[in-house]
Order: structure tokens, then sequence, then C-alpha cells
């Protein structure tokens, strides 16, 4: 039984640490779509992004009696998220180059449409390869996810103007891109 | 990147603030940006997930005991406590500290070797005695007794040998609280016991050993 979904985060963290593990599902529910979305605008592969997501919440749940501040659980578990995206990142910048991005799975009807939005999303993807892991995610945050600064500073535990540093490089490093889009 | 565009991107500065070219930059980087927004991968986390989390935090294994009791240790709560209790608890540590205090101020513990024993309680009124433990190695005396303020240094503890091997040792009743004392051997040598830890000037060039009988646990 998971029980009211009224409890507060911290009724459930505190139930979960009294032995309810089950209790645990609804943070997962909660949580598991806004981790994913990240997990996936970062490291781009739905496969990656699932068993990042995964590792996250289960590194969570082992190490829940660490969380300081049970009601805001949820960022807690998106800053476990977010260091093992840029772990991810990391690793994959070391073993692989950007041509072995993951295949990108084609829509709409329209077999020219199709491979142009392809081919804009695969360079919009290139581009954000070449960024650092902490850059990568600060951008995705600011820009695609379009959180707040303070938010985000909340969130990562850095600085806003630390923030604010790694968005700017980011775009320096993107400014390539740009003369698309005049 | 012009500093207005940067600020302006950061949310710091409204576009209207900028002048015609850096306006246009920011134009184009809010259609780059927008493009990212549209072009990521972004979904819902898939339903098989969920489950996959939780068969996998089921399989986990119990935390042991320690584990647990570190955990609940470790864990802030909010705590309850009635004024009236927390004055009774104040006044219980004031209690203890101002024995403990007391006691810290004396020169030293300090019973020689055994364990001070409770022999009468205050059920019968009697104040409390404890009794302790002296010893000394007086190898060739023919008497040892010790003697101090306890008994007003009348010398009437005498200590015994009965293997003969020259320590001397003897329970003594002696009242909560601090005391000099000394050895009397063969009825006329005053000895300070070697083993005190702590000393007092007896006023006229000796040391006196001094030793602190704590109250006893009831």
């Amino acid at each position: 039984m998971v029980g009211s979904a009224e409890r507060t985060d911290a009724q459930v963290v505190r139930d979960i640490l009294s032995g309810d593990r089950e209790a645990y599902r609804l943070l997962v529910r909660r949580y598991g779509d806004a981790l994913y979305g990240h997990a996936l605008r970062v490291v781009g592969d739905p496969d990656d992004a699932a068993d990042l997501v995964q590792r996250a919440f289960v590194k969570g749940f082992r190490k829940l009696g660490s969380c300081r501040d049970p009601e805001r659980v949820g960022a807690w578990l998106f800053r476990i998220l977010a260091n093992g995206c840029k772990d991810h990142v990391r690793s994959r910048k070391a073993h692989a180059s950007l041509e072995s991005l993951p295949d990108i799975p084609e829509r709409g009807p329209d077999p020219l449409a199709a491979t142009q939005e392809s081919e804009v999303r695969g360079r919009l993807q290139r581009a954000l390869e070449t960024l650092t892991p902490e850059q990568r995610e600060a951008f995705v945050l600011k820009h695609v996810e379009g959180r707040r600064y303070e938010e985000i500073a909340a969130v990562l535990d850095v600085s806003v103007a630390s923030l604010k540093m790694r968005v700017h490089r980011a775009r320096e490093a993107l400014e390539g891109l740009l003369e698309e889009y005049r | 990147m012009k500093d207005d565009v940067r600020r302006h991107l950061d949310g710091d500065l409204p576009l209207s603030d900028l002048a015609e070219e850096s306006r246009k930059e920011a134009e184009s980087w809010k259609r780059l940006t927008a493009a990212f927004k549209v072009e990521l991968p972004t979904s819902s986390m898939p339903s098989w997930l969920e489950d996959r989390v939780m068969h996998e935090i089921e399989s986990l294994p119990e935390p042991g005991l320690a584990r647990k009791w570190i955990a609940w240790a470790a864990r802030p709560r909010p705590v309850r406590v009635s004024p009236l209790s927390l004055g009774l608890a104040a006044a219980a540590v004031a209690t203890l500290f101002f024995f403990r205090g007391a006691l810290l101020d004396l020169p030293g513990p300090i019973t020689q070797p055994g364990s001070p024993e409770t022999v009468a309680a205050g059920s019968t009124g009697a104040p409390v005695q404890v009794y302790v433990q002296f010893s000394l190695d007086a190898p060739g005396a023919s008497s040892v007794a010790v003697t101090g303020d306890f008994d007003d240094w009348k010398g009437t503890h005498g200590l015994v040998d009965p293997d003969g091997d020259g320590v001397w040792t003897g329970r003594v009743p002696v009242r909560p609280g601090v005391h000099a004392y000394m050895f009397l051997v063969d009825g006329s040598t005053w000895l300070t016991d070697p083993r005190a830890e702590r000393y007092t000037d007896d006023g006229f060039g000796n040391r006196n050993a001094v030793l602190a009988v704590a109250v006893p646990a009831t």
C-alpha cells in the first residue's frame, strides 16, 4: 500500500526510514519524470537515462538517512542524479568519439522532413557534447529546462555566480551555432 | 558576446534596454535556445522504470540493527519538552554538577587500592560511611596504622600483614569528604603514603596524603 499522495515528503521519508520500503514508490512517482527528463536531455540516450535514474533512486534509498532536509528530498535526489549524469558524460567522453552518439529516432511521416529534423537535432546534441559536464548541466537547466539561477543553485549547491559563469562559457562554446538562427 | 546580451540572457536586463544590434543578437540566442528545447529529447519516465526501481530496492538486504540505530540516532527530529520537565532536568543536572564540582576541586582521588564500600545507609539516620582500603609496603615493621582527620589523628585503625610479605593492608570506614591522612609505623614513625595522588602541606614542613571519598550511589 503506497498510501496517500497527500503525505509530505518529510512524512514519506520518515515512513521509509521506519521500515516502510513501499513508501519509496511515492518519491519515485513524484520525482521520476523530472529526473528522467533531465537525464535524457543531458545524456541523450533513453536507456542510459533510465539506468542513471534507477541508480540515482537506489542510491537515494540507501543514503536516505543522510538526507538533511527531508522536506526537500526531491532536490536531494536531483543532485544525486545530476552527479551521476556528469560522471556518465565524463566517462563517455573518455571512451567514445563524437561519432558514437546514440541513434536519434526519426519522427513524422515525411522522410525528408524527418531527416532534416534529425540533422538539426544531431547537430545540437553534438554541440552539447563539446561542453564540459558542468557547462552542459548548467546550460540545460537554464536554457532548456528554463529554471531560475537561484533554483538551480539551491539544487546543485553551487553559487549563482558560478552557475552564470558556466552558462556563459557554454554559450561561448555554442556561439558557432548562432549563425543559423540569425 | 556583448555584456548587455549576456545580462539579458541571464535575466538581469530587459530586452527593451538593449541597443538595436544587441537586441538582434539576443533574439538569435532566443531562437537557438528554443531549438534546443524543441530538439532535445524529452519524455516522461517510462512506466516500467518505477517497478524496476522498486524491485531493486525490495531486493536490498535489510539494514542491521547497528545501522538502523545509527540512522535513527542521526536523523534530526523535533523534540517536545514541557517547561516543568525541562526545569526538573536542569535541576538534576545542576545538582550533579554541584557534587562533581565539589569533588573535582579536591586535590585528588583517592583511595588506595581496593573499592570503597557503603556500610551504613540512611534508613537508620546514621551517617553514610565508606570502607576505604589502605595499604603500605613496610617490610620489617612491627605495626602499621593509618590515621587522619577522619579519626581525629588518634591512630586507632591498625593495618595487618597476615602473610608476612611486608604489605600492610586494612579497610577503614571513612565519611564522604576530603581527608588528610598519614601512616604511623611502629607507633612512632610517620610516613606519607607514597601512592597517594594528591598531597597537602601539614603546616609543619611535612606532607599529608589526601583522600577524597565520594558519596556512594544509592
